[in-house]
């Protein structure tokens, strides 16, 4: 059954990948835009917005669901990285802002006439793309050795990284971090030379961000088939146990911390020129936790699931925030509260529950249809035996 | 226990407290009476109508009276606002214009001395322009003895908040002539905060004096008094005594020891703000300590919690006014019928002492209300949630969306205005440190509900039943104790401690949907560092870095440059100490 399951998901991958970095572009580019083939250059962009949160996911479940840390500060380092692209992309403004003066226009607003020290490497591309990788990973190397070397764990770690990303957010708010302040990057002209309103480019950026998911995806999945993988699932399942049989389960987690950041880093590097805007409010706390429900919704400690989730919560939000914009919340809240209740696996993991009631209700003999579970309210606790349990909870599940 | 150490102190602040609450509490002066006020009238009538060796004893007079009625007919005299009407009889009388004026632009008259309207014999009003009369008889040196008998009159007003303005006024006056009035006044004083703003005003007067003798006896007056007012006039003093070493040196001295004064005087109202800050914040973080620090459950909704009793506030105090009333449509139909619900609550429409006792009912009711949300919240969700910490985390923040989304439809996205009652407005100083009566009462409040919270946790049958399952909830189910409904209880507890915070945060924040928000990150990891598990802890830490905020926000001179810094020093504090000021010690790995 394992077996057959990695064969399902390599074939879903592959057409996906395939779906998603060839036939998607080439619809937009190929045919006429009266056909009902054709893909809008919106949905393009909009599609590239959802694969770039996925990455984003990928990092929170990375941390959650394979090594049970939860992190609330997974946008913080999504936005470090989209930061980094935005200086780079304001300053291939050049003179063509609003005030015609070489440097950005928030700096023309604050009163500066000369560009800040900070800002005069960020005309190479490379050197930005230096940043968004020492940026983030600095600083997730530096919290994540304060954090793991005290042994903060659980809920706290989760409390302490949201603090992280809350006082970033006061700082990038405020105008003398020479970042924009509230209203941080926008009005993007060029990337590498690239005119950014054409819709080639759009499209460029696009493959490049489902190209750079593959890429995430694969290298999560090569890392976590390793041995390396497996110390990962035993630090999220009992880590003393580990750490007694002379693992150090610091370095493991800080690893995995690093890395994690990286890939949202990437994530938020490629979103950026996509939405063309980068304000503080992207790392408030509540884009992280929004992150974890995708994770949660699309099924932690799986691969699939929290790229799956991104797109379908993301897709969610942008229907709903245009048909219902007033319920919008109340919906995400209780699609929230649900998940957690009745699908502690996500969709990846329905399949599995779905099968695991059938039994149940054949072995009772009392047939009754399995589509009551959406619906099963008085289920007190709904985690069936053979479904992927929380992690931290079973210690004795076969790795 | 840590609580005896805590509360050492708490007897000799009520005592304070109350003490202060009284003192301001007592009529400082008797209201004018009927027949002084006439013997008043009778003598302006005299001073306005009499010859001019006269009047200075009268106005004299009149100025020590402290009468409003006085005053008012005294300024309108210097602005040639009183007129002479020559009466049918011979007779001269003097009379005020109403300010209400007809289509004709007359007016009734005011007779000065009965302050009735002027009539003619067959008992009609007589109604004038203001060209019609004329203006009673004043001259420069006239005017200028009326207005030092109003400066005086200033000074002998009913209320001592006006009788230390008007000192402070004649203090910067730079009119040495005003020494005299003010020594007649400081005879009489009786308020002692009047009375040293007195002393002041003369000093500061003295400072620009006949002799360098006298200017020297200010100076160290001043010194004495620790008079941050006058330190702008002994700073141009200084700058301009040259030609007096020794003075100088003096003005210096006394100018450092002001200066000094000022830093304490800061440093206290900092360590206040803080303390105040910190109670806040405890009250906050209370509940949580309790939801959190005990049961261990993530409640992400406690911050909504807040608003539950805020808002709860928010509707007592309409109920105690006009009513209250709401309606939401949802914005999809069902069978092609929009679906609307409302409801329409009539309001007592109270007024006066009534009306601002309204905080008194919502007081407990937000209690109740917050702590019946917290326990359907707790049957409904987090009790299958116990065992998955990081789960409740996500649920309980779903429920935390969906409550902000239910405020705004309910009460608006704007925020409400919840007006404080009148006895938790105003403030006292207590040696020049400004003490807002809304602060002292949120410490005072920290310290009753910090109180009630240990009492119920460590005397009370309860409180037993909650440690113990606390502690074990395995072992105390075993014992027969029912945890599902002790989980209950205390969870409903721990909510109506955050509903108490919503109806004090009322008073002194916004109330609006994402009132709570401000406040999670903020509570939580105050409860992270005091130790969870451990109320005296939240204690400790709250009030820590409540003036840790204060401090750095002096520091660091931007309110958000000091969060960033405490949040950062957090950070870093546990480093030093993972397990928070007091940890629990536990056997147990994991």
């Amino acid at each position: 059954m394992r077996r057959s399951f990695v064969n399902t998901e390599s074939i879903v991958v592959l057409a996906g990948a395939i779906f998603l970095i060839v036939v998607l572009p080439c619809l937009n580019a190929f045919t006429a835009p009266q056909s009902w083939l054709h893909v809008s250059d919106f949905t393009i962009n909009l599609y590239g917005k959802y694969l770039c949160y996925a990455m984003l996911a990928i990092s929170v479940d990375l941390l959650w669901g394979y090594t049970g840390l939860l992190s609330l500060g997974q946008a913080l380092f999504f936005s470090l990285g989209g930061y980094m692209m935005g200086m780079y992309l304001m300053r291939m403004i050049g003179s063509l802002g609003q005030y015609r003066e070489p440097i950005p226009d928030f700096l023309v607003f604050l009163g500066w006439s000369n560009l800040p020290a900070i800002w005069k490497p960020f005309n190479s591309f490379a050197f930005a793309m230096m940043m968004a990788v020492l940026l983030p990973g600095g600083l997730a190397a530096v919290f994540g050795f304060l954090a793991f070397r005290s042994r903060i764990r659980g809920v706290y770690f989760a409390i302490l990284t949201q603090a992280l990303t809350y006082a970033a957010c006061l700082l990038f708010f405020r105008n003398s971090l020479l970042m924009g302040g509230n209203n941080g990057f926008t009005d993007f002209k060029f990337i590498v030379g690239y005119n950014l309103n054409l819709s080639a480019t759009q499209r460029g950026l696009y493959i490049c961000s489902a190209v750079a998911l593959l890429f995430v995806y694969l290298l999560c999945k090569w890392m976590t088939s390793t041995k390396f993988g497996k110390i990962q699932r035993a630090i999220r399942d009992s880590e003393t146990r580990v750490l007694f049989s002379g693992y150090s389960t610091a370095h493991f987690k800080l690893f995995v911390f690093v890395l994690a950041s990286l890939i949202a880093s990437l994530g938020g590097v490629l979103y950026v020129p996509q939405v063309g805007i980068i304000n503080p409010s992207e790392m408030a706390p509540d884009h992280s936790l929004e992150a974890v429900v995708w994770v949660a919704v699309g099924g932690r400690g799986t691969l699939i699931g929290p790229i799956l989730g991104a797109i379908l919560v993301n897709g969610l939000k942008s229907w709903a925030t245009r048909a219902y914009p007033d319920m919008w919340l109340l919906f995400l809240g209780a699609l929230f509260i649900f998940v957690t209740l009745f699908m502690p696996s996500g969709i990846i993991g329905l399949p599995g529950q779905v099968r695991a009631l059938k039994k149940k209700i054949q072995d009772r003999g009392r047939p009754a249809p399995p589509s009551d579970l959406t619906g099963a309210a008085p289920l007190p606790q709904p985690v069936p035996a053979n479904s992927a349990a929380a992690p931290g909870r079973n210690a004795s599940k076969p790795g | 226990m840590k609580f005896k150490l805590l509360f050492g102190a708490l007897p000799a602040f009520l005592t304070v407290f109350l003490a202060v609450r009284a003192a301001s509490a007592a009529p400082s002066a008797a209201g004018e009476s009927a027949s002084g006020t006439n013997v008043i009238r009778q003598e302006l009538v005299q001073a306005i109508l009499g010859g001019g060796g006269q009047r200075q004893a009268l106005l004299d007079k009149i100025a020590d009276s402290g009468s409003g009625v006085a005053a008012g007919i005294l300024s309108a005299w210097t602005m040639q606002e009183v007129y002479l009407y020559a009466a049918p009889d011979g007779s001269t009388i003097p009379v005020t214009l109403e300010s209400q004026q007809d289509a004709a632009g007359t007016s009734r008259a005011i007779r000065i001395d009965d302050g009735g309207f002027l009539k003619d014999a067959s008992g009609k009003e007589l109604r004038f322009g203001q060209s019609d009369l004329n203006a009673a008889y004043t001259n420069i040196r006239l005017r200028r003895q009326i207005q030092q008998a109003l400066d005086t009159l200033a000074l002998s007003a009913a209320d001592p908040q006006a009788r230390r303005a008007a000192a402070v006024k004649l203090g910067y006056s730079q009119k040495p002539g005003y020494v005299p009035i003010l020594e007649r006044r400081l005879a009489k004083e009786r308020d002692p905060a009047v009375k040293k703003a007195i002393h002041v005003a003369i000093a500061t007067l003295q400072l620009g004096g006949p002799s360098a003798a006298v200017q020297m006896a200010a100076v160290n007056e001043l010194a004495a008094l620790k008079s941050v007012g006058s330190l702008d006039t002994l700073t141009r003093l200084a700058a301009n005594a040259n030609n007096n070493p020794q003075l100088e040196n003096r003005v210096k001295a006394a100018i450092n020891s002001i200066q000094e004064h000022i830093r304490w005087v800061q440093f206290y109202g900092t360590l206040f703000h803080g303390i105040s800050v910190g109670s806040v914040l405890l009250v906050v973080a209370l509940g949580l300590a309790i939801t959190f620090g005990l049961m261990g459950v993530i409640n992400m909704a406690h911050g909504e919690m807040i608003a539950v009793g805020a808002y709860t506030t928010y509707v007592i105090q309409n109920l105690f006014g006009s009513g209250f009333a709401f309606s939401i449509t949802l914005p999809f139909s069902i069978g092609g019928k929009a679906i609307a619900f409302g409801l329409n609550l009539p309001g007592l429409n109270a007024s006066g002492w009534f009306y601002q006792s309204y905080f008194l009912f919502a007081i407990p009711l937000s209690f109740l209300s917050a702590a019946l949300a917290g326990l359907l919240l707790e049957r409904a969700i987090i009790q299958f949630l116990y065992r998955r910490p990081l789960e409740s985390l996500l649920a309980t923040w779903g429920v935390s969306l969906a409550l902000q989304q239910i405020f705004r439809m309910v009460f608006g996205a704007n925020n409400v205005q919840v007006s404080s009652p009148n006895w938790l407005l105003g403030h006292f100083s207590l040696d020049d440190v400004s003490l807002d009566y809304n602060r002292v009462f949120v410490v005072a409040f920290a310290i009753v509900i910090v109180l009630g919270t240990w009492i119920l946790l460590s005397k009370t049958p309860l409180g037993l039943l909650i440690r113990a399952v606390m502690q074990n909830r395995d072992m105390a189910g075993c014992m027969g104790v029912r945890t599902g409904r002790v989980n209950m209880l205390t969870f409903a507890f721990g909510s109506g401690l955050a509903g108490l915070a919503g109806a004090f945060l009322s008073q002194i924040g916004n109330v609006g949907p994402s009132l709570g928000q401000t406040y999670i990150v903020d509570s939580f990891m105050t409860v992270v560092v005091g130790g969870v598990g451990n109320i005296a802890g939240t204690v400790y830490s709250a009030l820590g870095i409540g003036t840790a905020d204060q401090v750095l926000q002096q520091l660091t001179g931007s309110p958000v440059t000091g969060k960033i810094v405490s949040l950062v020093a957090i950070i870093l504090f546990l480093q030093w100490k993972p397990g928070g000021l007091f940890a629990m010690r536990s056997r147990s790995l994991d």
